[in-house]
């Protein structure tokens, strides 16, 4: 039995939908935060996520940033070096989408030349008329930046805990790639 | 003298974040380079190393895996309250092989040493074994 702890940074722009989305991580889908506040400092979640098939399991510190552009700066204070990252965009802002590599730089930016495993998620995907983001080009994207990509939709509770599973299996078979490497290393004389 | 194997000498680890089975912190002091304990993620990650009575402790070799910053504090009572900072540690990465380094202490006396491990060359770190000169 293991039980493992990763930093997950959750960036992207504001109203995306990040703090919804933590919301449901935190309460299984239980409740969808309604009313709308922009979120000013960063927020921290605990989550604890099992892998199956295995007696394992990864608790995520589920770092919530503000988008907003003067907040950036204090928040990236608290950001630490992530072991995850999680990049939320709205599906129905090109905008929101067309900042994701600005993101990534950023997150890039804390991790000192380490992997830092991640997914890309695409929000909002109950309002489809409003459409703007096509899955194809973001998912070619994610593909470019080695992140999983999903789509969601923190009202509708769709699809929101694929993401969370997607970035625990990815530390967890990180974990167990360098616990390989240890066991292959040359003790000293 | 060099107590390559702590355990039998009653030093025990008293505490240490972080949580493999397959891998307990006791790997630490077993004298077997070839056990280990291993971090399961996130900064800062410790252990705490208590003697049975009072050493005095002239330097410490430890053996690891992608530690990039250590600091060692120690305390002198009894129960494992109050430390204070003894050294501080910059390690080399090393590629295939165990880091390996003995730290002087200067003959400090203590009853427990608590080595922090600050940050890493990786997201995982590895302590295969603690010796003490004393
Ligand atoms: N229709 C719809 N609205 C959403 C969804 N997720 C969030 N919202 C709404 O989008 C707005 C911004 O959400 P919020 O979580 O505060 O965004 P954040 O700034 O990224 O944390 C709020 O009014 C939410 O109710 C979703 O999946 N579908
Ligand atoms: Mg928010």
């Amino acid at each position: 039995m293991v039980k493992l702890r990763a930093r997950c940074l959750l960036v992207g722009d504001a109203a995306v939908g990040k703090s919804a989305l933590s919301q449901m991580f935190h309460s299984d889908g239980t409740l969808f935060q309604k009313n709308y506040s922009m979120t000013t400092g960063v927020e921290l979640q605990m989550k604890c996520v099992r892998i199956p098939d295995t007696n394992d399991s990864v608790e995520l510190y589920i770092i919530d940033s503000a988008g907003r552009e003067t907040f950036v700066e204090a928040c990236e204070k608290m950001w630490g070096r992530p072991s995850l990252v999680c990049l939320v965009f709205d599906l129905t802002s090109e905008q929101s989408f067309t900042s994701c590599s600005h993101w990534m730089e950023r997150v890039r930016a804390h991790s000192e030349g380490l992997h830092v495993p991640g997914v890309l998620v695409g929000n909002k995907s109950d309002l489809s008329a409003r459409r703007e983001v096509q899955a194809s080009v973001a998912q070619e994207w994610a593909q470019s930046q080695g992140l999983e990509y999903f789509e969601t939709s923190a009202k509708e509770m769709e699809n929101c805990d694929a993401p969370l599973l997607s970035l625990a299996r990815a530390f967890h078979s990180l974990y167990h790639e360098r616990l390989e490497a240890i066991q292959n290393l040359q003790s000293p004389g | 003298m060099i107590d390559s194997a702590l355990s039998p000498l009653g030093a025990k680890v008293v505490l240490a974040a972080s949580s493999d089975e397959n891998h307990p912190p006791e790997s630490i002091i077993d004298g077997n380079p070839d056990t280990f304990w291993v971090s399961t993620g996130m900064f800062p990650q410790e252990f705490i190393i208590g003697f049975a009575e009072p050493t005095k402790i002239a330097a410490v070799t430890v053996d690891c895996y992608n530690v990039k910053h250590l600091k060692i504090e120690k305390n002198t009572s009894d129960n494992a309250s109050h430390f204070e900072p003894v050294t501080e540690k910059e390690f080399e990465q090393t590629e295939g092989h165990l880091q390996s380094s003995a730290i002087s202490l200067n003959g400090t006396s203590a009853t427990h040493l608590r080595f922090i491990i600050t940050s890493g060359y990786d997201h995982f770190v590895s302590v295969h074994r603690v010796s003490v000169e004393s």
